[in-house]
């Protein structure tokens, strides 16, 4: 797996780590099962704290897109049973709202931002 | 984990009338990689002598793994288990680092031969060149080596980093993480490239003039505290325990606060000011904005905590 950081782009380190882990994994990039790299490994390789490694790796656990075995390391974990729909809302409506503002503030319309959206979903392709 | 590696209260030193360090409070605890930010002459330096027995406090009290540096039997157990990177490494210069492994491994009792013979190799040091001949790269590659093979629970280290180039830096950076900070070791490092203190550091501590202006988790900087530039005619503005620092650039006035950013704009609203931004600030920007003068009505310093500034219009 290829992650990367950007430091200048004003995000937090493990919300990029936990943003690229993400989206290998809907993009089919990182399949059911396969181990991510240990804490420590990463950690060395990308040259930050451990514990920002740990706590993308802590997010990622709670958000079911891995499982980690005790002792054993972090897998990807097979889809997100465990997950109720309306808590699936609650976690991308930040993220809904943030658009919305951003589309506004931008002086771009309705239909133009949803747009925006359909093309981005479109780029994952996959289930409809 | 809640074990403090580091603690001084009221730690101060004076040469003559010249305050080096005043009233310093610090808390670094077990298993932190703390950043210790400042301008030159801020006092960093004078500060890790102190813990290192190399200057003694004029007043206030310090303690290293829970033990006082002032007292020669503690000093000796104190520098057995930490390890001291000085910014100016002063070394034997006519000794080589295989000579220089072997002086320093008797006097302690963690050495190890191994973790040195590997990091000779790794870091790629020319083992048998006399000291003085080497590059400061290499000098100070030296001078980490000797360090972490002496198996040092903390390490404190005066501007590593300071004249090396980037590929030396990233090799520094690695041997950091891989070989002290995942082992939960702890890290107090003085430092000027923000961007690297950014990337190890889960703690910073931002020292003026001896005093210390703040004290924070990194991420609760990244999470809370933001930057908010307002416009308006004499911006009264109550007392605000969340406010870091506040400058005047014209007709806007930046305002950095530690946390309740919102609340913040919206009682500046509530007083005719437009609000023109509220944002998250880097460790570089919110360093620059503490530290800078010319245009800064923050009272100094308040203690370990973001500084209170009580009033001002």
């Amino acid at each position: 797996m290829l992650l990367h950081l950007n430091p200048s782009s004003g995000v937090p380190v493990y919300l990029q780590l936990e943003a690229q882990v993400k989206q290998a994994v809907a993009a089919g990039a990182l399949r059911t099962g396969e181990a991510l790299p240990s804490t420590r490994k990463l950690a060395a390789e990308l040259r930050i704290n451990p514990n920002t490694v740990a706590r993308a790796y802590q997010d990622l656990e709670r958000d079911g897109v891995t499982r980690s075995v005790p002792g054993g390391g972090t897998f990807v974990a097979d889809g997100l049973p465990g997950l109720l729909k309306s808590e699936k809302v609650k976690r991308l409506r930040p993220h809904a709202r943030q658009l919305a503002v951003e589309g506004r503030q931008l002086r771009l319309t309705r239909e133009e931002t949803v747009k925006l959206l359909e093309e981005e979903l479109d780029k994952l392709g996959g289930q409809a | 984990m809640s074990e403090a590696a580091i603690l001084t209260e009221g730690l101060s030193k004076s040469f003559g009338a010249q305050a080096a360090v005043s009233e310093l409070s610090l808390k670094i605890q077990s298993g932190a990689v703390y950043g210790f930010l400042g301008r030159n002459g801020a006092g960093k330096t004078t500060t890790m002598r102190m813990l290192l027995g190399l200057v003694r406090p004029t007043k206030g009290s310090a303690r290293v793994l829970g033990l006082d540096p002032t007292k020669e039997p503690e000093l000796l157990r104190i520098l057995e288990r930490v390890g001291f990177v000085p910014q100016r490494k002063q070394l034997y210069g006519w000794a080589t680092p295989a000579e220089l492994v072997r002086m320093n491994k008797a006097y302690y009792p963690r050495w190890s031969d191994d973790a040195a013979a590997g990091l000779a190799k790794r870091l790629e040091i020319p083992m048998n060149m006399a000291f003085k001949k080497l590059s400061i790269g290499n000098q100070s590659k030296v001078a980490l080596l000797l360090a972490l093979a002496q198996g040092a629970e903390v390490l404190i280290l005066d501007e590593p980093t300071a004249g090396l180039d980037p590929v030396m830096v990233d090799e520094i950076l690695r041997t950091l993480i891989e070989d002290h900070i995942s082992q939960g070791r702890t890290i107090f490092v003085s430092s000027h490239h923000l961007g690297e203190v950014e990337q190890i550091c889960d703690w910073v501590g931002i020292l003026e003039e001896g005093r210390l202006l703040l004290e924070s988790r990194l991420e609760e900087i990244r999470q809370e505290f933001r930057l908010v530039i307002a416009s308006g005619e004499g911006l009264p503005v109550a007392a605000s325990p969340d406010l870091v620092s506040a400058t005047t650039d014209g007709r806007f006035r930046r305002y950095v606060v530690a946390r309740e950013a919102e609340r913040f704009a919206a009682e500046l609203r509530g007083h005719g000011a437009t609000i023109l931004e509220v944002s998250p600030l880097g460790l570089r920007e919110l360093f620059l904005h503490l530290v800078r003068k010319e245009d800064s009505c923050t009272p100094g310093n308040a203690g370990a905590k973001a500084a209170p500034v009580s009033s001002f219009s």
